[in-house]
């Protein structure tokens, strides 16, 4: 039997998801092709038993064992994977994310889901804390709104003044400003120190606790860029500027999108890999493609991947990310150091545990630690829906300027620390964790097949670099497939089609939709 | 966009599950509109349907799921079982492989879906076996409207039946089907999407069954939309609808 399509997507990472929805909608006959039984590629969420069985297929390969050429690629891409414990009961109660993020409240991914209809599948959760760790059992609490730098007794005065001349420039328009001319590029901390005259240890929690920057080194344009969105983006939904998706994030929005794409007439095969490459051209369309196990022959006018093929080109120096998820019983106590302490009057710290947040360790905060990089940890638990009560999971990840190194040598150190917050002051054990390292691998595009790139791994802009990629891919797939049907004749409409289509009358969720 | 108090009725999240082409999306929309389309596409267009349902002196809102199609590889995502109270499985009387495929949606939903869900096993076209039972033969009626994708969807799997016309044959006695639906602890009916019979039955029957005070008592049971727990007002702190807020968020912005 032969199945027809506009276009072929391989992968239902996030971009392709996205890009997925919004081919449908605009009504191109999407089929949609997944490797794994599960959605969500390299941004799926799993729970404790298929992450260990993802963890298992990604390791060294068994004598004789011939992978296919996904598995091979995914081998390349993620290595030094180790893990201890036991899986917990209720495997399936925790949602364990291989790209954990959060979520600008302003941004690509928010618009985009809200214009797709996609954010009536998504529930989300707001970021309550992000603190930067002190010494072991203590943190340092970033501040969440200007009020709370007002009452701040620990900033003098003058620093304070200096604190909001900083905030009023970076609010602003400030590409064309006096005092970033000739600076761009500069690192962000030597331009802070030096332009607004900050004190060193503030800077320093502007470039890691506003900006999540991974060194002080990065340069100031895109660092200020982003303190700029993530200053514009609280007050949306709430004080903090993130948003936290429930049910492990990314990899539920994917499941939203492949859904609305669905809806709107994609097919979707999960378990399935194309068997060949494609061959063509064909009479009606430019390729045909068969799966591995289907009986099914496709027929396409393009093809669209996020997978990567193997290609043993990628020897070299690899730059990555040390990943560890470990899943932990006691809750983390967010307690202030000494120098940090609250206002009187303030309430004594009875929210001290806290559901979800995100810790930072600035480089050589962690004896053993990096001296370079910092490192993140985000912590969800019940309240995001990715684990039963009583239960935490913690997501660490490191740049790492060295592959060679494990991901379990690199992020222990950082892992223990964690453990230091934990409540009754000693250290505790996880139940289970997980380490690996993603390798940043460049592709290349051949067969005629346009790929999808590959997102930024920084926890707080994959979300918004995904819906930025999807909306390019989508630009580029409909100016490919005008290009044929014009060259077949087709009359092609002249405007653009809309990324996404006004949500009203469109048929779906319309009927008794009364809320 | 208001969710008023006098409005109070409990959401109900229900999922349809079946092997293709036997009309899960006509028994939705007899339900939701009492309409019946003859030569329905297969699944294209709704996201899920809202449907109230009447019981006594409370009111249910069932948000009920279609498949999408993505069932046809079995290429469901977690979130489709999610947060689901109910589920109807469909097959179709005249095709006895249609019954074992719902065998293991049934096995699927146990597995994947929350552990107290309510499931209704549902016969469809009754309408099509009708005639035949009462000894008469005049099934041309019904044969105008014999569900175009059942054409793509039979060839070669009617094994064992030798009729010569296999659409207007029951394949799958009550009893057996009865008698399966008994042992797995599923409300069982026979239907008919066509003519409409046994469909409300299926709705208000669930309906009976769905712990009403338990949902409402409980602020994680009551189903958002989409099936996400913690509505505003029953919601949990910091839980945020994007929807929702935006309006508010707007507000915000100004001051």
């Amino acid at each position: 039997m032969i199945m027809d399509s506009d276009v072929v997507l391989l992968g239902t990472d996030l971009p392709s998801s996205i890009l997925a929805a919004a081919l449908a909608k605009a009504g191109y006959k999407i089929i949609h092709v997944d490797p794994n039984d599960y959605y969500g590629g390299d941004h799926a969420t799993l729970n404790v038993d298929e992450i260990i069985s993802w963890a298992n297929l990604r390791s060294a390969p068994a004598e004789n064992e011939r992978a296919n050429d996904y598995l091979a690629a995914q081998r390349d891409r993620f290595v030094s994977i180790s893990y201890r414990g036991t899986p917990p009961p209720a495997s399936r109660q925790y949602s364990l994310s291989l790209s954990p993020s959060i979520i600008p409240s302003v941004g690509p991914l928010i618009s985009t889901l809200v214009d797709s209809g996609v954010s009536r599948y998504g529930g989300f959760k707001l970021l309550e804390k992000v603190a930067l760790y002190h010494s072991p059992g203590f943190v340092q609490n970033v501040p969440n709104t200007k009020e709370d730098i007002f009452n701040n007794r620990n900033i003098s005065l003058i620093d304070k003044r200096r604190l909001m001349r900083f905030f009023t420039f970076v609010s602003g328009d400030f590409e064309d400003k006096a005092e970033l001319h000739g600076k761009q590029s500069v690192p962000f901390i030597e331009f802070l120190i030096s332009t607004f005259t900050l004190e060193r240890s503030i800077a320093e929690t502007i470039v890691f606790a506003l900006a999540f920057c991974s060194s002080p080194q990065e340069p100031a344009l895109p660092a200020l860029k982003r303190v700029r969105h993530y200053l514009g983006s609280s007050g949306r939904y709430g004080p903090s500027p993130f948003l936290v998706g429930h049910y492990g994030g990314l990899g539920e929005l994917v499941q939203g999108f492949c859904r609305v794409s669905a809806v709107s007439g994609s097919t979707y095969i999960l378990s399935h890999s194309p068997s060949s490459t494609p061959t063509g051209p064909l009479a009606r369309r430019r390729y045909s493609i068969s799966l591995t196990g289907l009986d099914e022959t496709i027929n396409c006018d393009l093809l669209v991947s996020s997978i990567e093929s193997p290609e043993p080109t990628s020897v070299g120096v690899a730059t990555g990310v040390a990943r560890c998820i470990a899943i932990i019983n006691k809750p983390l106590l967010f307690v202030p150091t000494e120098a940090d302490t609250p206002p009187e009057g303030s309430p004594p710290a009875m929210d001290k545990v806290v559901d979800t947040a995100l810790i930072i360790f600035p480089p050589s905060v962690l004896p053993g630690g990096s001296e370079t990089t910092a490192a993140h940890v985000l912590v969800t638990g019940e309240g995001s829906m990715s684990a039963p009560k009583g239960n935490w999971i913690l997501y660490l990840s490191m740049p790492l300027a060295d592959s060679k190194v494990s991901a379990e040598t690199v992020l222990q150190p950082y892992l223990e620390a964690t453990l230091t917050l934990a409540d009754e002051g000693h250290q505790i054990e996880p139940t289970f964790s997980l380490f690996y390292t993603q390798l940043e691998c460049s592709s290349s595009a051949h067969d005629g097949r346009l790929l999808v790139p590959q997102i930024t791994t920084l926890i707080s802009e994959c979300g918004d670099s995904a819906a930025v990629v999807a909306e390019e891919m989508f630009r580029e797939t409909v100016r490919a497939l005008d290009g044929l049907r014009r060259e077949r004749g087709i009359e092609i409409a002249e405007e653009p089609i809309p990324f996404w289509p006004p949500l009203e009358g469109e048929g779906s969720n319309d009927e008794v939709e009364d809320w | 966009m208001t969710d008023n108090a006098s409005d109070r009725s409990v959401q109900v999240k229900l999922v349809l599950l079946g092997e293709a082409a036997v009309g899960k999306s006509s028994v939705v929309l007899r339900f939701v509109s009492n309409e019946f389309q003859p030569n329905k596409e297969p699944t294209i267009g709704a996201a899920f349907l809202t449907q109230k349902c009447r019981l006594e002196d409370r009111v249910l809102r069932y948000e009920i799921w279609d498949t999408a199609g993505q069932e046809r590889f079995h290429s469901l995502a977690p979130m489709y079982y999610r947060n689901a109270q109910a589920a109807i499985v469909v097959y179709d009387v005249t095709k006895a492989t249609s019954l074992e495929k719902a065998k293991t949606w049934v096995k699927e939903l146990q597995r994947q879906a929350n552990p107290n869900i309510i499931i209704a096993l549902a016969g469809n076209k009754i309408d099509l076996v009708q005639n035949s039972t009462t000894g008469s033969s005049s099934v041309s009626e019904s044969e105008d409207e014999g569900e175009p994708d059942d054409a793509t969807a039979t060839p070669g799997e009617a094994g064992g039946s030798p009729a010569l016309d296999t659409e207007n044959v029951r394949q799958v006695s009550r009893d057996e089907a009865e008698a399966y639906a008994k042992e797995a602890g599923l409300l069982f009916f026979e239907i008919s999407a066509k003519t409409g019979e046994g469909v409300v039955e299926i709705f208000t029957e669930i309906a009976k069954k769905i712990p009403i005070e338990h949902i409402l008592a409980s602020t994680r049971g009551s189903v958002g939309r989409g099936g996400n727990g913690g509505r505003p007002g029953a919601s949990q702190q910091g839980d945020v609808d994007l929807d929702e807020n935006a309006n508010k968020a707007r507000d915000a912005c100004n001051c």
